[in-house]
């Protein structure tokens, strides 16, 4: 239990005594979870364990019966609108399809942030989208494409340049490398992990991908039985799963592979 | 990991919420001449919500042209409290501007993380990618005008190879008539059939009324209003019934038919039907136009009779007729024939309706605003091509005599 013990900043989310049902099916029962500032968070869990409920509940799209959600050490709960509207502008969210408004060019879904949470003028808000652009890898000619134009990893790419857009402190990904193949899966990894590093970001994944796991996450918390069962750094998991389902998961075929490619890849 | 383990006091205690955090600052330039060269020193947030001020910082930056002594600047940001890519990307900006102008711009006193940022943007291209087309309004009208034709003719083209189509399905299930979708039949045939019943019988009954209204009147001048019902009579089997209630089913179903194709489109289901060797044009347009050829004449019946009760009802409140001697009138002035002039027309009309409704359906591409589009057209198309038919109908079977 190293990395629990590690000195760090403050966390920047810390989730309290979380509750959540719908009708009679209890979802969260006294979650508890921080993520801290800069660090690379990976939710693993159940296909239907309420990972992308958690995420939804932290963005605030979805209410929560009982608990506490604090951003920066404030409850959101408690937040003015105005307040919301800060934490908005400093977090990103990607969905897992990219989400991007089929209406709008790449550049104008881009934009959108920029339009909605501050005033810029014209020329530097097209400067700030092809830079944006960059970052995340698409070609300047992809500006103008409409999103039905691109394929799932462009989109995707796009998605994060618009959650980008403001220079959040927080993105929130949602199973950010799936329904891409291998190298494009890696690529977007690699991506995040390069972003974060330059950017200086904290990210907060939701993840079914054992590869994307060993690849950039700093630890990763364990969504069972309605709860965060366990977290620490993927090795550590690997090492002490204590929980079946982490066993299964992390010291299964696919976990195995994907530790042994991380460490041909490290070296 | 040199950024993320970096403790530092700018960037740690960082709030959320700019001003709360106390540490927010407003941008600011200074600009200093000294004996070995130039100083500009940056102060404050240089961060996307203040790029404004960044903005107009820069702009108030009065700094001329380097003379004949030295030309280096030190950049220095020792001052700088936050930054992030709007911001580097700003101040690369100006350095380029400042060395545009005969400076040697060098930053100094940069964090770790700024440097890092500062390197990460100069490696990626953010100008304009292409440049964009200039176009003329005479040549945009002349482009415009161009692709509508075209798109007339594809229309055309598309709606002839549908009704092809469709009949070929048909006569296949005459040799085949097990593999009518039965329950898709009538689950069309009782939402654009039966639910429409009563608005179009509401809309009948009106619109009925105001022209034995209007037409009283006017008759009335020549002592002649008893002539008024043969005219309803007439108009209300041969016309108004007919267009009235094609309109409505148009507005109603051939939208709706559109949508119901056009989302399945959009989430490939129609590709995964071709896939797993399900016919389309079978399963989902046979249905609904066959569904609407048999229930758009059923509807033209009750439209007919409700023009015709409206027309009654006003007989009765303005001229005291009752509804005997109206139907009574209505037998000796009305021949039959127009009831069929009108009726025959109802299940051409059904076909071009289902038709462009469900060929709309079939054009919509994966995005929402190109739904949109498709239903708007198919509700225009088809209003237009139901007059256009009813026109033509109207004209060979007066000049054959019927």
């Amino acid at each position: 239990m190293v990395a629990l013990e590690m000195p760090r900043s403050n966390p920047i989310i810390e989730v309290r005594h979380l509750h959540k049902q719908f009708g009679a099916q209890v979802v969260f029962e006294d979650l508890n979870l921080d993520v801290y500032e800069g660090e690379v968070l990976g939710i693993v869990g159940q296909s239907g364990g309420g990972k992308s409920v958690l995420l939804r509940c932290l963005n605030g799209l979805e209410r929560y019966s009982a608990g506490r959600i604090s951003f920066f050490g404030q409850d959101t709960a408690e937040m003015s609108g105005k307040d919301l509207r800060h934490v908005e502008a400093r977090s990103g969210l990607l969905f897992q399809d990219g989400a991007l408004f089929s209406a709008l060019t790449v550049l104008q879904n881009i934009q959108v942030p920029m339009r909605e949470h501050i005033s810029l003028p014209k020329n530097i808000m097209d400067e700030l989208a092809y830079l944006k652009l960059s970052l995340v890898g698409l070609p300047a000619n992809a500006a103008h494409k409409y999103p039905s134009e691109l394929s799932g990893g462009m989109r995707k790419r796009a998605g994060l340049a618009r959650a980008l857009a403001l220079d959040p402190k927080i993105v929130f990904l949602d199973e950010p490398t799936a329904g891409l193949d291998p190298i494009g899966a890696n690529e977007f990894d690699m991506l995040i992990r390069d972003l974060q590093r330059t950017l200086g970001l904290t990210v907060f994944m939701v993840t079914h991908d054992l590869d994307s796991i060993f690849a950039i996450c700093d630890r990763v918390a364990v969504l069972a039985d309605r709860k965060i069962v366990r977290h620490g750094s993927p090795a550590e998991l690997t090492k002490d799963p204590g929980h079946p389902w982490i066993k299964s998961y992390f010291c299964g075929e696919r976990g195995r592979k994907a530790q042994s490619t991380a460490k041909d890849t490290a070296t | 990991m040199a950024s993320y383990d970096q403790t530092d006091d700018r960037q740690s205690g960082v709030s959320l919420f700019g001003s709360k955090g106390g540490s927010s600052s407003r941008p600011a330039l200074e600009w200093a001449q000294g004996d070995d060269g130039y100083l500009l020193r940056i102060f404050g947030d240089w961060q996307v919500r203040h790029v404004r001020g960044i903005a107009k910082e820069i702009k108030k930056l009065k700094c001329g042209t380097p003379g004949t002594g030295p030309k280096g600047l030190t950049v220095d940001m020792a001052g700088l409290s936050g930054l992030d890519t709007a911001g580097a990307m700003l101040i690369l900006d100006m350095n380029e501007l400042l060395k545009s102008k005969g400076f040697i711009p060098e930053i100094v006193n940069a964090r770790e993380a700024d440097q890092i940022l500062f390197e990460l943007i100069s490696r990626h291209p953010r100008e304009r990618g292409d440049t964009e087309v200039k176009s003329s309004m005479v040549l945009d009208l002349v482009r415009d005008l161009g692709e509508t034709v075209l798109s007339i003719g594809r229309d055309i083209i598309e709606i002839t190879a549908m009704i092809g189509q469709v009949t070929l399905s048909l006569l296949g299930l005459i040799i085949r008539p097990w593999r009518l979708r039965f329950t898709s039949l009538v689950h069309h045939m009782e939402h654009a059939g039966l639910k429409a019943v009563s608005i179009i019988s509401l809309i009948c009954f009106l619109i009925g009324a105001v022209i034995m209204q209007q037409s009283v009147e006017q008759l009335r001048a020549y002592s002649a209003e008893y002539f008024s019902i043969d005219m309803l009579g007439i108009l209300a089997l041969r016309e108004v019934g007919v267009l009235l209630t094609s309109i409505m089913i148009a507005g109603r179903s051939g939208a709706a038919f559109t949508a119901e194709i056009g989302s399945m489109k959009m989430r490939e289901e129609v590709d995964a039907m071709r896939a797993l060797g399900i016919d389309p044009v079978e399963t989902l347009i046979v249905p609904r136009v066959l569904a609407l050829v048999i229930a758009l004449p059923l509807l033209t019946f009750i439209g007919n009779i409700m023009c015709l009760a409206g027309g009654a009802f006003i007989a009765y409140q303005v001229m005291n007729i009752d509804l005997q001697s109206f139907v009574e009138r209505l037998n000796d002035g009305v021949d039959i024939r127009h009831f069929y002039v009108g009726l025959i027309k109802t299940p051409f009309v059904a076909l071009i309706i289902g038709i462009v409704g469900t060929l709309e359906g079939m054009r919509v591409q994966g995005s929402a605003e190109s739904l949109g589009t498709h239903v708007r057209a198919s509700v225009v198309k088809s209003i237009f091509l139901v007059i256009i038919l009813d026109a033509a109908f109207a004209m060979a079977l007066t000049a054959m005599g019927i």
